[in-house]
């Protein structure tokens, strides 16, 4: 296993340094550029000084040099996890995603909690309801919820929920009230939870379908399962049955599929970020994006790809525990 | 075929019909999210003419009061937040938002009604006969929010940051090219010594923000660069707080050296959603916000929605104008005829009424303000006409020989790529409307729409047959680095191609004309050569629209717009302490 482990850290190494080229040629490919933009279509600078100007200010930025040059400034830098100041905020970038990391990661968290603890009862129990009213019309269900675009539903509950024309149940922005800071702990926590409802309705109801679908059709494979007769026969109890012996091993694959769904709610936070105007990860990316800010785009987008590649790790060594049949030491 | 299957095929073409209205509905979503963005990036670029041209006055004298009790905040949705809070480096609308008039002041200000320069830190100042030299004096009561009384070398400093190459303020830099160096006179007075004569120096000199010099001090130009927070300055509010993405709050100086605002505290809350935005408004969160033109047509009918809330719009210099621009050097747009039969195909006051859907909104004849003294009000805009249109066009040669439904001139069809920015609805729109009149008189022309980034290098770089965009305006506009032949290529902002000798002429002796009166009779003369020329095609211009919550009282529409420190909430309205 530590071998397995070691030789999958190992082979990360090429693979990260893949993205960083990936993201840095992309990013400098992409035309426009930082210095342009904020310089404006001009009405203030005079043609001969704007060229100084616009010389002047790329040098600031170390945007002068050839590409392959400060790629590999870049990569020194990034090494000691430097990942350069912003262009735009004039701050490290490590100090911005320092502030906005959390936000993201708890909402993803919760998001990614809520989904497990109703995926799986339910995935369980459409398989034991096989074919029955429940079933169909929760496939049905799910499968309309998956399809709404976020970004549309995000909209929606903001317009219906959120003010006195119809219920005015949930803010519709932000993380916390006007009065935030004078509340005590308690009440404090129950205003932010209150901000949260929403943006995390919005980064679950989508998740049900194809983690319920997964656990559904593990549960039915393995309810067919000649050692799920025997247990009957053997005369243990429904429950036991379902739980102790065709659920453990219908939760494998729902294991793998964390390791994707992950990194998949990082790249949803930038919409649903925007739409809440939740100050996290997804909203700083898109607005580094459009401002052409090219530290904090790449330093977003590796930090995205390093978690990818923890998230396909920490899947492959779950799997490992999860089932004792897999071992990776045979393989080696 | 049973019943059965008839259900199923049934339901699949309900479910097909529900999947494709969502995706129709995201899809309009996520124009609106484009339109958003681009329309804070116009309208910042716009409004960095405005920059410290015309900041929203104090009148900060000491003895007058506001009327009005004392207390309550004000929050501002704003919906994108300021880069940085350095007076100096920043160049977004929104840091102009919280910090000019609030947290910094300069020597002068425009009188909100008068439109003239007023004094806000200083005591007198004197421009010399030759126009060389401008010298303020400093009022002696005035200090810094820390109690520092503001001197001489506070100038100094602050002109000098501006002017060091290592500070990241190239564009604020410009304003202050002409000027060579400050002096100082003594500890309460300076003096500035142009290299020539500038008509805008005395606005530029007095207009600038003072910082103190004890606090923004550094040794490296980088170490101001990264001083983006914490702002210090002697304006009638204190910085308190910013939570990054979330808000920035300012208190009131209750040390301040001149009239006090009533409001205790102003709140800058970032709401990046429109539509959270107005919910938020509804729902009492805040205040104070700049809608979309949509929503401003929509609720300001809306009676429950305007019992709560004041639906204001005002017109003042800095609102600016749309234009479509004809780049001159393309065979088509080289003709003065060709330019003036695009403008008679577009129909301006459709636009205003249904596109923009304001009746308010007007259709400008030149780059100045419309209500503004620099224009010519005698010049009427061309009316929609597509019969003198394609009289026009056939007098200039574009006449279809070929017989292909495209009218060509030496072999060359009037065919041109249109670059709008993408997802602007509005824009597009307009450019729609544009190709659809020039299809009926023989025009082909194709929608080329760019990302904002990439728009504006192709523009800098002249890549394109005809453009959109919008320009922000000040009380007195210098037309040079629009106008100017030599402003042409080189990323200059002349990017059709506008040359005239007339109009250079005009440009650079209006420039060095200080008499008020004979510098308006020349840009009297140089609208009417735009006008005859016809570069742009001048689109609309509009008020300013803002919704505000109606416990707010004293709001007053000056010729410059609202100010926001003469508004208070009586006591048994207040909302917060």
């Amino acid at each position: 296993m530590t071998t397995y482990i070691v030789r999958r850290l190992l082979l990360m190494i090429p693979t990260l340094l893949g993205i960083t080229i990936m993201v840095f040629a992309i990013s400098r490919i992409a035309p426009g550029d930082p210095v342009s933009l904020s310089m404006g279509p001009g009405g203030q600078l005079d043609a001969a000084r704007a060229a100084d100007v616009r010389k002047a200010r790329m040098a600031l930025y170390g945007l002068d040099k050839p590409i392959p040059v400060q790629y590999a400034k870049w990569l020194g830098r990034v090494a000691r996890l430097d990942f350069g100041d912003s262009i735009k905020h004039h701050r490290p970038v490590i100090d911005i995603i320092k502030e906005r990391l959390p936000i993201t990661i708890t909402l993803n968290l919760i998001a990614f909690v809520l989904i497990y603890t109703i995926s799986l009862p339910l995935g369980v129990l459409v398989a034991v309801k096989h074919k029955q009213f429940l079933d169909r019309a929760s496939s049905v269900l799910l499968f309309m919820l998956w399809s709404l675009p976020s970004m549309w539903v995000g909209q929606m509950l903001i317009g219906y929920f959120c003010g006195p024309t119809f219920k005015n149940w949930f803010p519709p922005a932000g993380l916390s009230s006007n009065y935030a800071e004078q509340l005590p702990f308690f009440p404090w926590l129950a205003d932010r939870l209150w901000h949260l409802v929403l943006p995390v309705t919005c980064f679950t109801y989508s998740g049900f379908a194809y983690l319920t679908k997964q656990v559904r059709a593990g549960m039915l494979d393995n309810l067919r399962a000649d050692y799920v007769r025997t247990a009957r026969a053997k005369g243990l109890s429904n429950w036991v049955v379902i739980f102790r012996h065709a659920f453990r091993n219908s939760v494998i694959p729902v294991i793998t599929i964390m390791a994707t769904l992950l990194p998949a709610m990082l790249g949803g936070s930038v919409i649903i970020e925007s739409i809440f105007s939740v100050p996290g990860m997804g909203l700083l990316a898109f607005e580094a994006v459009t401002t052409r800010d090219y530290n904090v785009v790449m330093a977003v987008a590796t930090i995205g790809g390093v978690l990818n590649l923890i998230g396909l790790l920490l899947g492959d060594i779950a799997y490992a525990i999860a089932d004792p049949r897999i071992s990776f030491e045979s393989s080696v | 075929m049973n019943g059965r299957s008839g259900v199923i095929t049934f339901l699949f073409f309900l479910f097909l019909a529900v999947m494709i209205l969502l995706q129709v509905l995201s899809m309009v979503q996520s124009d609106r999210l484009y339109e958003r963005l681009n329309r804070l990036i116009e309208v910042r670029e716009g409004g960095a003419a405005f920059r410290s041209k015309a900041e929203a006055s104090s009148a900060g004298l000491p003895g007058e009061e506001y009327p009005g009790d004392e207390g309550d905040w004000l929050i501002w949705g704003l919906s994108g937040e300021p880069e940085n809070l350095n007076t100096i480096t920043s160049t977004s609308m929104y840091s102009r938002y919280v910090l000019s008039g609030n947290i910094f002041e300069g020597f002068l200000e425009y009188d909100p009604d008068k439109l003239t320069h007023r004094l806000v830190l200083a005591e007198s100042y004197e421009v010399s006969k030759d126009g060389l030299e401008i010298s303020f004096r400093i009022r002696g009561d005035v200090h810094f929010s820390d109690g520092t009384p503001i001197t001489a070398d506070d100038v100094i400093f602050t002109f000098e940051t501006i002017k060091n190459p290592g500070v990241d303020a190239a564009s604020l830099a410009n304003y202050y090219r002409d000027i060579e160096r400050v002096v100082k006179v003594s500890d309460r007075e300076v003096k500035f010594i142009m290299r020539r004569v500038y008509f805008l120096s005395l606005e530029f000199t007095g207009g600038m923000p003072i910082l103190p010099r004890h606090i923004y001090k550094f040794d490296k130009p980088d170490e101001f660069n990264k001083h983006i927070s914490n702002p210090v300055g002697s304006g009638p509010y204190i910085f308190e707080k910013w939570d990054v993405g979330r808000e920035i709050v300012l208190r009131r100086n209750e040390n301040y050296w001149g009239r006090k605002p009533k409001l205790k505290k102003i709140v800058y809350r970032i709401i990046t959603n429109d539509t959270a935005a107005i919910q938020s408004l509804r729902s009492k969160d805040i205040d104070y916000i700049r809608p979309l033109p949509d929503q401003f047509a929509e609720l300001s009918k809306n009676e429950e929605f305007a019992k709560d809330i004041r639906c204001l719009s005002y017109w003042h210099p800095g609102v600016g104008y749309f234009w479509i621009g004809w780049n001159e050097d393309k065979p088509f747009f080289k003709d003065r005829r060709v330019r003036l039969a695009m403008t008679y195909l577009v129909d301006r006051e459709m636009i205003g009424k249904h596109l923009l859907r304001n009746p308010e909104a007007k259709v400008p004849t030149g780059p100045f303000y419309i209500y503004g003294r620099q224009g010519d009000p005698n010049i009427q805009p061309w009316p929609c006409d597509p019969e003198k249109a394609k009289k026009l066009l056939d007098e200039a040669g574009w006449i279809d020989h070929d017989g292909d439904g495209v009218r060509d001139k030496d072999g060359v069809p009037f065919r041109f790529k249109y670059m709008i920015g993408s997802g602007v609805t509005l824009h597009e729109q307009i450019a729609k409307l544009v190709k659809d009149e020039a299809a009926k008189v023989g025009i082909e022309v194709t929608l080329d729409p760019y990302e904002w980034s990439v728009f504006s290098q192709r523009l800098k770089d002249r890549q394109f047959d005809a453009v959109n965009l919008a320009w922000g305006g000040a009380v007195e506009e210098d037309p040079y680095q629009i106008w100017h032949s030599s402003q042409v290529g080189n990323r200059g902002s002349n990017f059709v191609g506008f040359k005239n000798a007339e109009a250079d002429a005009i440009i650079e002796e209006a420039r060095q004309t200080l008499d008020e009166d004979k510098r308006n009779a020349l840009y009297h003369r140089f609208h009417r050569i735009l006008h005859e020329e016809q570069p742009y095609t001048f689109i609309y211009t509009r008020p300013e629209q803002r919704f505000l919550d109606k416990r707010v009282e004293n709001v007053i529409i000056h010729k410059l717009g609202v100010d926001e420190r003469e508004w208070y909430v009586p006591k048994e309205k207040q909302r917060y302490k």
